[in-house]
C-alpha cells in the first residue's frame, strides 16, 4: 500500500552516547536533524510537511531503540485533522525498545476539526529492563459555529507488549454523538490526556511519592492514576485546555526522569 | 429454550450467586462519594451510559467473541482475548477485582456446570475474566450466543443495581424499577453487540476509568473497587 507519509529510524548506543544509525522519511513525514538537548542522547522532531491531515491520509512510523539507547521524540507542531468526507485519516506507529533502552515520546496534541475522523494505532514492544514514557493529548478544534466537538469521531489505541504478552491496551473512542458529555465520559471537560510510564524503576516507594505529587496537581482538572500490570503506571486526565494537561505531564516527567539517571528537566525548545 | 436451560440461566443470573460481584462498584462508588450519583435518577442515567459503553464495547462484545472462539475451538484466540481484557483494565483495583471474581466464578462453574474448557488458560495465566466463564457456561448448556450475552449483561446490571441499593442507598422497589427501566437498553445492547467489529473492542468510558482509578484513594469505601 502507498502511504501519505512514512518514517523509519533506528537509535543505537555507541561509546557512551546514542546515535541515529539510519533514518528514512518518505512523502509527508520527515525527521529533522536530531538535536542533542542533552549531551549524550538525541531528541528527534517529527515534521509533517503541509498544513495538516486530510481525507484519506495514511501514515506509518517505526522507531527502533537498540539496547541501552536513549531517545526523546516529539513533533514539531500539533497534528491537525481536517474533515474526512470519504476516508478517515489513519496513523500507525510501531516502537520497539531494546534492553535497558529509554524512549520518551511526547507528540504535540491532536486537534480534530469539524467532521474529522481519525484512527491512530500505536504498538509498543518493551522488555522488562526498558523504560517507556508516553504522553498524548486530544483536543477538539474550533468550528465556524463556535461549538466544540464538531469532529465525527476519534479512535486511538495504544498496545504495549512485553515478552510476548499484551500488558496494556488503552482504547479511546471519542464520538460526540454518543454520550460524550456524560459524566462517565468527558463530563463538561473537552480535552483528554493519557500518559503511560512503564519502567523497572517504578517501585512501590516511587508510586507512593508519586501519589503525593498527584494530590497537589488536581486543580481544575479531573484526573486519575493507577499502577499498571507491568511495573509502571498510567495517568488519565480531563481538562478544559491543553496547557493544564501539558503542565501535569511536565511535572510527572520531571518527577520520573531522575529514576533513570536523567537529572535535567526537559525543555523541548519548540517555541 | 428448554426448561433445563432456563433453570440453569436463572441460577447463574441470581443475585445470590456467589461470584463476589457484590463487593465491587467498578468506579460507581467514586461518583456516590462525590454525590454525582445520589438517587435513582442520577444512578439510572449513569447505568444507561454504562450499558452503552463498558458493557457493550468491552464485556458484552468479549462474551460474544469468547462464545465464538469456544464454538470454533480456538483456544489460542480465547487466551489472547482473556489477556486483552486484563490489559484493558487501567485501574489496578478493577483489574484485581475482576481477577478475583473471575476465579471464583470459574471454580463455581467448574463444579456445578462441569465447565473444564478453561482449565488450561487459568493454569497458564492464573486469571480468567468473568465474561469468558459466562460464555463457557452458555456453550456448555447449549444456550444461544445471544441468550448468553444477554444473560451476562443482565447479571452485570443486576449487580450494579443491588450495589446501588446498598451504597446510595435506594429502596428495594426503586432497584426493581431500575431493572425494568434497563430492559430496553439491554436488549438494544445485545443487538448492537451482534453487529460490532472486533476493531471496536475495548473502547473505554474515559470518566468512569478515572473514577475507578480515584477509588483507590477514597477515604471511606464500602466497596473493594
Amino acid at each position: 500500500m502507498s502511504w501519505t507519509g512514512r518514517l523509519q529510524c533506528t537509535a543505537a548506543f555507541k561509546n557512551g552516547r546514542t546515535v541515529i544509525l539510519d533514518s528514512y522519511g518518505e512523502g509527508a513525514l520527515k525527521l529533522m536533524r536530531s538535536v542533542y538537548l542533552d549531551s549524550a542522547h538525541p531528541t528527534l522532531y517529527l515534521v509533517h510537511i503541509g498544513g495538516g491531515y486530510v481525507d484519506g491520509d495514511s501514515y506509518d512510523m517505526e522507531i527502533f531503540l537498540e539496547p541501552s539507547a536513549r531517545l526523546m521524540v516529539t513533533t514539531q507542531s500539533a497534528a491537525k485533522i481536517y474533515k474526512t468526507p470519504s476516508t478517515p485519516v489513519r496513523q500507525y506507529t510501531r516502537l520497539s525498545l531494546g534492553e535497558q533502552s529509554v524512549l520518551e515520546y511526547f507528540p504535540d496534541p491532536t486537534i480534530a476539526y469539524e467532521h474529522a475522523r481519525f484512527v491512530q494505532e500505536t504498538t509498543v514492544y518493551i522488555t522488562p529492563s526498558s523504560t517507556f514514557v508516553y504522553g498524548e493529548i486530544i483536543t477538539p478544534g474550533w468550528s465556524e459555529s463556535g461549538e466544540l466537538f464538531r469532529y465525527d469521531w476519534i479512535r486511538t489505541k495504544l498496545k504495549v507488549h512485553r515478552e510476548g504478552t499484551l500488558v496494556l491496551f488503552d482504547h479511546l473512542y471519542l464520538h460526540p454523538s454518543h454520550h460524550l458529555t456524560d459524566m462517565l465520559q468527558l463530563g463538561h471537560y473537552t480535552h483528554v490526556g493519557s500518559m503511560v510510564v512503564l519502567s523497572p524503576f517504578i517501585t512501590k516507594g516511587v508510586l507512593e511519592s508519586f501519589g503525593f505529587l498527584m494530590d497537589q496537581m488536581s486543580d481544575g482538572i479531573y484526573c486519575g492514576f493507577s499502577e499498571t500490570a507491568a511495573p509502571g503506571f498510567s495517568v488519565r486526565v480531563l481538562a478544559h485546555d491543553t496547557m493544564a494537561i501539558e503542565t501535569l505531564f511536565q511535572r510527572i516527567h520531571q518527577f520520573i526522569r531522575p529514576l533513570y539517571g536523567e537529572r535535567e528537566p526537559v525543555f523541548w525548545r519548540k517555541y | 429454550m428448554t426448561d433445563q436451560q432456563l433453570l440453569w440461566l436463572l441460577q447463574l443470573s441470581d443475585s445470590n450467586f456467589p461470584s463476589g460481584a457484590f463487593s465491587h462498584s467498578f468506579g460507581f462508588e467514586t461518583y456516590m462519594y462525590h454525590e454525582q450519583i445520589r438517587d435513582a435518577k442520577t444512578f439510572g442515567d449513569a447505568l444507561v451510559v454504562y450499558i452503552q459503553t463498558q458493557l457493550t464495547y468491552t464485556d458484552g462484545l468479549a462474551c460474544r467473541i469468547a462464545y465464538e472462539q469456544l464454538e470454533a475451538d480456538r483456544m489460542e484466540g480465547l487466551k489472547r482475548l482473556n489477556d486483552t481484557l486484563f490489559a484493558l483494565c487501567l485501574a489496578k483495583e478493577t483489574r484485581e477485582g475482576t481477577r478475583m471474581m473471575g476465579e471464583r466464578l470459574w471454580k463455581l462453574c467448574r463444579d456445578i456446570y462441569g465447565v473444564d474448557e478453561l482449565d488450561e488458560i487459568v493454569q497458564t495465566t492464573r486469571s480468567i475474566h468473568p465474561t469468558i466463564v459466562f460464555a463457557a457456561v452458555g456453550r456448555k448448556i447449549e444456550a444461544s450466543k445471544r441468550t448468553t450475552v444477554l444473560t451476562y449483561l443482565f447479571t452485570a446490571v443486576q449487580t450494579m443495581v443491588q450495589n446501588a441499593v446498598r451504597g446510595i442507598p435506594l429502596g428495594q422497589t426503586d432497584g426493581q424499577k431500575l431493572l425494568v427501566m434497563a430492559q430496553p437498553y439491554l436488549i438494544h445492547a445485545a443487538s448492537i453487540i451482534e453487529t460490532l467489529d472486533e476493531e471496536e473492542f475495548g473502547a473505554a468510558a474515559v470518566g468512569l476509568e478515572i473514577a475507578q482509578m480515584q477509588h483507590e484513594r477514597l477515604p471511606v469505601r464500602l466497596f473493594m473497587s
